[in-house]
């Protein structure tokens, strides 16, 4: 979870360190903690204190965290040699590591040697048979090769297991939700919620997935977990604000000419947009005539 | 900090002497051999007033209490990580190789 301090704190230090300002090392350690991924500037900051030997030693042990770091953001941006480089360094200092034999694997799977790569991961696990990040990597291999049925068969093997796992929920979410396979990706989300019920980010996509699925129950349901996302960002929530505005319309749609008495009340929909007005009167007030014309639409259907 | 620490080790010390205080009512029974069923009344007092003074003292010690909101303006989710662990080399960015000329040395 990235919470608003945290994204200005790595934003400032970002900054700072980009117009060399000193700060490079908390900057890539807070990089890590957050696990954000910046390949680029990991790569560039990190190389510059791994090549002055004064700040380099300075770091004590964590040098080669460092060195581990720098090594996934240069097969992440394609500087293999690079990579290359790092892990040698850390093979020379750990050699028979298990975390250096996985570098060794990710290095092999970011030059496509696909076969290569599966071997070593299958004789690491050999070792260590409940190693998660290694069969991570395998449903990642899948996914890298375009085999996304694959990726789906290993993830729900390795869920199976680990079960509490939620970054495996929400790579599986988000796979499916790429398949349009929107049914399967409530029941991840359904399962992240359950795990961790004040992140509001899982709530807002399981209501924008029920959205997507339509039917007048989903709506309904949407629009309680957009509700829910609400009271958990304290209406800071844009994309919130618009769902509510959505279902409400959907929902509208859908009933009209039933005549029901549960009708609803126009309530929540008239307040969302006045948030909505609010906050683009705040933030960007060159837009404020496309969002009163949306929400004009809106209200017209 | 001063004065509920202060109160703290008063309420430990009261504590303390209510269970000295049942320790020697223990023996005393055991001397006219009569059965313990239950503490006299005044350590009971001494063990609430004890308690009372302990917690008080635990409450404001430690400084002060920050409320969990998790719809407050700094506290507030803005992102969830990048799912590192699923991480794949082969995306679009391999089109457009940095031009950084960094190299180990």
């Amino acid at each position: 979870m990235v919470s608003k301090t945290e994204e200005e704190e790595v934003n400032r230090l970002e900054s700072q360190v980009d117009n060399g300002g000193g700060g490079a090392w908390e900057y890539l350690s807070l990089v890590r903690k957050l696990k954000l991924r910046r390949s680029d500037k990991v790569l560039k900051h990190g190389c510059s204190i791994l090549n002055d030997s004064k700040k380099r030693s300075a770091l004590g042990s964590e040098e080669w965290t460092l060195y581990e770091q720098v090594a996934i953001a240069a097969m992440d941006c394609q500087r293999l040699d690079l990579a290359k480089d790092c892990i040698k360094v850390l093979q020379k200092k750990f050699p028979g590591s298990k975390r250096v034999g996985r570098l060794e694997a990710m290095l092999l799977e970011a030059k496509e040697l696909w076969a290569e790569a599966e071997k070593a991961y299958s004789s690491l696990l050999e070792e260590n048979q409940f190693d998660q990040v290694i069969h991570k990597r395998r449903v990642a291999m899948a996914k890298a090769q375009g085999n996304i049925s694959g990726a789906i068969e290993w993830l729900n093997k390795y869920l199976e297991i680990f079960m509490a796992d939620h970054d495996a929920w929400r790579e599986l979410g988000e796979i499916y939700i790429s398949l349009q396979m929107y049914k399967q990706a409530s029941y991840c989300y359904e399962e992240l919620i359950l795990a961790q019920p004040t992140i509001p980010l899982y709530h807002l996509t399981y209501a924008d997935v029920l959205y997507t699925l339509g039917g007048l129950e989903n709506l309904h349901a949407a629009k309680k977990y957009y509700a829910a996302t609400i009271d958990l960002t304290g209406g800071k929530n844009m994309r919130a604000l618009f769902g509510i505005c959505l279902c409400v319309s959907g929902i509208g749609q859908l009933t009209k000419g039933r005549n029901k008495e549960d009708k609803e009340s126009p309530e929540l929909q008239t307040l969302s947009a006045l948030v909505l007005e609010k906050g683009y009167k705040q933030q960007s007030p060159t837009k404020l005539p496309l969002l009163t014309s949306a929400l004009k639409s809106l209200k017209l259907s | 900090m001063g004065a509920g620490f202060f109160v703290g080790v008063i309420g430990v010390l009261i504590l303390l002497h209510a269970a000295y205080s049942t320790i020697q009512y223990r023996t005393l029974l055991k001397i006219t051999d009569e059965q313990f069923s239950g503490a006299p009344i005044n350590v009971v007092i001494e063990l609430i007033a004890g308690l009372v003074l302990c917690t008080w003292a635990a409450l404001t010690v430690p400084g002060k209490f920050l409320s969990i909101l998790p719809h407050s303006d700094e506290n507030r989710v803005v992102s969830l990580p990048d799912n590192l662990d699923f991480m794949i080399f082969n995306h679009r960015g391999k089109a457009f190789p940095l031009d950084m000329d960094v190299k180990l040395k």
